[in-house]
């Protein structure tokens, strides 16, 4: 992991002075070992190093290539590295054995078409000093984060936004598409950023920026990807070995480093699949990293015990009391340069604190819920699908029986049938908002298109005739995976300086995934059932078949008892703050008064409400946050 | 002399614009030249171009189904046709039960067109056992045909005819007329229907690609209308190339002569074409097309011969794509010349072949007409 920084302007730029080191140093927990400022009368780059590979001087960046023509800055991974080295021939031969002269090397060979042969996780940008053109590119499910940023001709690009704002000298302007979009979903996906001139890139795209301007062209669509037929009449045991091959494969290219290694164990499927393969690999004794609270509602420690006693792993375990975690806010405010609101980020951080202590690169599951279908909504949207296109009268007389349900699934269920159609339906089920009205105040609601707008565009270039599920799984993969959790994990492990890889967002094993057939991702209401099948390899069925428990936080009960609930008061109460914000305050203070008495179930809408102002009173430097009643994890 | 064979044509619409209506059109116009005796009831048309075909009678219901119900019901009653050729699945119901309701009048055999996607998903039961019923499917493609035999198990094959659609007539001797708008200088084109329902037609795949592309001088106009305009202007501006993307409206057939004849590619990446006339016509008036391996497609477009296929949504494919047609002019010369061969002369795709297949379908053996 490490963080990178550059501004191009075809106009020419000014030596990095003070406001380019200020940037830079935004970056430092992204890159806590060494740093670097190139620059040339065009081109400014700047790096953060945290080093993995070829910790020697030779992995130093910005790194120029052996004709000085190309100069680079990388933050990632090239799992196929070594694999593609015999296949280049440097100028005056190799200086050292990283990756990122493995890439620098490979754009000076191939161009843009190096994206296609190399295997990793990378936002990087190359100047080629011969053309004038800057290159940068993002990987292909977007593990690793880039923003960028167009003012005339210049362009600048960070892998944090604040680091982005400082280069700028740009304050806090909200973008008010941005501000909806992540209102209704708890976060901001790609392209859009809160920050309004700011951009992400999106993942497998890449930039072009030259005398012409700049161009975003995406270089890899999975999105069109048919799923088999044929592969429904195909051997079960067949597709749990190819299956099997291709995460053992993912994670054997994910072992490279010079650094110690182990990965996270949450006592789910994901994860173990991933330290299974591990030890399948040759990892003697993998270590691996579990956060377990006192509660057992929350507590998944016991089942990643046993998995570990299984498998023969070194198993590390931190036990928590579930309010601790609010002693991470602080820091879950600061590392965040968006708001974003996914509770799951305080237990990920601690998790991350916990494992870097013992390593500098963890090994994580995520991406195979999106790919497998491990999420309980896939198997309502099957449900649902077909009850969507009953006549209104039919429709109507459900939606009724349900509203009159106790709890608030019936209601959930009833504002479900109201979609129009699969992507809309999707939208409805991983909204934060659900039935609740919207926040935004009257006058910038027409101006701006809310999250449903994004995931039509984003399927439009869907394979045709879907099943509903499938086209779930899609606009996770898609969007939610990159913006929501792999943005999770890239902060909260940058926070502690530990390098989190993902074998399950290989490319091959997302191509694979997408020709599956959605029977073998969920099947008879079982969701992720080809994944657990191979995990049956490894594990007793009691431990694969637990019900899913995810990394659960009391949100609802911190806001609606202590210690939250007079701290969200306040921050709702403070006119100062939200007189900055294009909201509805009646609706906000009603939607507060409803969670506190506990009359609905929208405490994700009040969680993303709250991280909003506390991102709003961050960049505005009022002052600390309130103080919230915590005790000090030890 | 042989009798002439009279046919009750049941369409859905004749003289608006569209891919069905221009089938319906070649058909009544194949039927005229073979001496085809044709009595044409259209449900959705309002006015009518009186003259427009010989030996036709026409009479439109501007959408007034109770009227056109009676119609049909009439026309049977009266009427003594060697055949009711129903134009749409959707009418097919009427037929059947009209014909049920006069076992006198049976001589009449039922001949349905089966375009497209009206019938690749979920027919309901009745519908179903009406398809049993027609004594002959005209199917504009392969892929229409298969999913046809693949929803409706107990229809015999033999009764399911391979009826591909061909260029209008009315296009062989027609003549462009320079656009009364200025149009950008290099251009790729798609013309299609522009409705919500209808993003399988990939124009935002489209303009996503044309984003992509280092020849920034290239523009997207788009020939059609419907009600997700403002969505597809939307994408556009987020992809930032709002500038380069034009939506034309009110061209004439004449100016759309000029602008398939100006057009650097014509590109459909559509991923449910039931047939895809638009492409004939592109291919007819020189311009190398584009489309999306799928469906009724794969029948009109033969990859790297006709046209250039990519997968549908493909984005990175597209571009590529276009950037080879821009790149390779040896390619591009071909591709033009073999998809014109297709629309002239002695081509698969033809009007004299269309209406042969019709006559022979009618078990007529020589045109009235030369």
């Amino acid at each position: 992991m490490c963080g990178i920084l550059g501004l191009h302007n075809s106009n020419g730029v000014a030596p990095p002075g003070e406001r380019f080191a200020a940037a830079l140093d935004r970056l430092r927990s992204r890159g806590p070992d060494d740093s670097g400022i190139w620059h040339d009368e065009r081109v400014a780059l700047g790096h953060r190093r945290l080093s993995i590979v070829d910790l020697s001087p030779t992995g130093r960046q910005p790194m120029e290539s052996s004709d000085r023509r190309y100069t680079i800055v990388f933050n990632g991974e090239i799992y196929n590295h070594r694999e593609l080295r015999p296949l280049l021939s440097p100028l005056n031969g190799w200086r050292g054995t990283s990756d990122t002269e493995t890439l620098l090397e490979a754009y000076r060979t191939w161009g843009v078409g190096c994206l296609s042969r190399i295997n990793g996780m990378f936002a990087f940008a190359i100047w080629d000093r011969a053309e004038r053109t800057l290159f940068a590119a993002r990987d292909r499910m977007g593990v690793k984060p880039f923003y960028y940023a167009e003012r005339g001709t210049s362009i600048a690009f960070a892998s944090r936004p604040s680091a982005l704002t400082t280069l700028l000298d740009g304050g806090l302007e909200i973008d008010p598409e941005a501000l909806r979009v992540y209102l209704e979903l708890g976060y901001v996906p790609a392209p859009l950023s809160f920050h309004r001139g700011v951009q992400k890139l999106p993942p497998a795209h890449y930039l072009l920026s030259d005398s012409r301007g700049t161009r975003r062209v995406r270089y890899w669509d999975y999105r069109c990807i048919t799923p088999e037929r044929s592969w429904s009449s195909r051997k079960e045991e067949d597709l749990i070995e190819e299956l099997q091959a291709l995460i053992s494969d993912a994670v054997r290219v994910r072992l490279m480093s010079d650094v110690p290694l182990g990965a996270f164990l949450s006592g789910g499927v994901d994860s173990a699949l991933i330290v299974a393969a591990m030890k399948s690999a040759g990892v003697a004794h993998p270590k691996a990293f579990t956060i377990g609270f006192n509660e057992p509602r929350f507590n998944e420690a016991p089942a990643a015990a046993k998995i570990a006693e299984r498998l023969g792993i070194d198993h590390v375990v931190e036990m928590l009391d579930v309010n601790d975690l609010l002693s991470l806010l602080p820091e879950y405010i600061e590392q965040f340069d968006e708001p974003f609101a996914d509770s799951s980020a305080f237990p990920t951080m601690a998790l991350a604190r916990l494992a870097r202590r013992h390593v500098t690169v963890a090994l994580s599951g995520d991406g195979a819920d999106e790919l497998f279908g491990g999420y309980h909504y896939y198997p309502l949207m099957t449900r649902i699908s077909p009850v969507m296109r009953w006549r209104r009268p039919w429709r109507s007389r459900v939606q009724r029986a349900l509203r009159m349900l106790p709890g608030h699934r019936g209601k959930l269920l009833a504002g479900a049938l109201d979609s129009r159609g699969n992507i809309a339906l999707f939208n409805y089920l991983r909204s934060t908002g659900k039935h609740f009205p919207t926040l935004i105040s009257s006058d910038v609601l027409p101006s701006t298109s809310g999250s449903e707008i994004w995931f039509e565009q984003f399927a439009t270039g869907f394979a045709v005739d879907l099943p509903a599920a499938e086209t779930g799984m899609r606009l996770d993969a898609g969007i939610t995976l990159p913006g929501l959790f792999l943005q999770k994990v890239d902060v909260a492990t940058m926070a502690y300086s530990l390098e989190a890889r993902c074998p399950m967002t290989d490319y091959r094993l997302v191509e694979w995934a997408m020709r599956l057939p959605a029977e073998y991702k969920i099947r008879n209401g079982q969701t992720k059932y080809l994944l657990k099948k191979a995990l049956c390899k490894h594990l007793s069925p009691e431990l694969v078949y637990r019900p899913k428990m995810g990394f659960g936080v009391p949100i609802a009960r911190w806001l609606r008892e202590d210690p939250l609930r007079e701290w969200a008061q306040s921050l709702v109460h403070d006119d100062g703050l939200m007189s900055r914000l294009p909201l509805d305050r009646i609706r906000v203070r009603d939607l507060l008064r409803q969670q506190s008495s506990a009359k609905g179930e929208s405490h994700p809408l009040v969680w993303s409400l709250l991280m909003l102002l506390c991102f709003v009173q961050r960049y505005h430097g009022e002052g600390a946050l309130p103080a919230i009643p915590y005790r000090e994890v030890a | 002399m042989r009798p002439r064979k009279r046919v009750l044509f049941l369409l859905t619409e004749v003289f608006a614009n569209g891919g069905i209506q221009r089938f319906n059109k070649t058909l009544l116009a194949a039927a005229a030249e073979y001496g085809v005796s044709c009595h044409v009831l259209t449900l959705n048309d309002r006015t009518i171009e009186p003259g427009r075909f010989p030996d036709t009678t026409v009479t439109a219901f501007g959408g007034d189904r109770k009227r056109f119900a009676i119609a049909v019901l009439r026309a049977l009653w009266l009427g003594n046709y060697d055949c009711i050729l129903v134009g749409h699945v959707n009418l097919l119901g009427l037929a059947i039960g009209a014909r049920l309701l006069m076992p006198f009048k049976r001589s009449a055999e039922v001949m349905l067109v089966a375009h497209g996607i009206e019938v690749w998903y979920g027919i309901p039961r009745m519908r179903r056992t009406a398809l049993t019923f027609a004594h002959r499917i005209l199917c504009v493609s392969r892929y229409t045909r298969q999913r046809l035999l693949d929803q409706v198990p107990d229809l015999q094959p033999e009764r399911l005819t391979i009826f591909p659609n061909a260029l209008s007539e009315t296009w062989r001797d027609a003549v462009g007329l320079e656009a009364g708008r200025t149009l950008p200088g290099r251009f790729i084109l798609s013309v299609t229907r522009l409705e919500r329902g209808d993003r399988y037609k990939g124009i935002v795949t489209v303009i996503e690609t044309l984003a992509m592309l280092e020849d920034t001088s290239l523009h997207y106009c788009i020939i059609g209308h419907g009600d997700d305009l403002p969505f597809l202007q939307q994408v556009a501006e987020r992809q930032g190339v709002e500038q380069r993307v034009h939506f034309l409206r009110g061209v004439s057939d004449a100016e759309l002569i000029t602008i398939y004849g100006r057009c650097a590619a014509f590109v459909l990446p559509s991923g449910k074409e039931g047939f895809g006339i638009v492409f004939l016509e592109a291919m007819y008036f020189g311009a190398p097309v584009i489309a999306a391996a799928e469906k009724g497609a794969l029948d009109v477009v033969q990859e790297g011969e006709t046209g250039l296929l990519v997968r549908f949504g493909d984005t990175v494919a597209l571009k590529e794509a276009i950037e080879r047609l821009q790149r390779d002019v040896a390619l591009r010369e071909r591709v033009i010349a073999r998809g014109r061969a297709t629309v002239t002369e002695g081509g698969a795709f033809t009007f004299a072949r269309f209406a042969r297949r019709y006559a022979d379908v009618l078990g007529i053996t020589a045109p009235s007409r030369s």
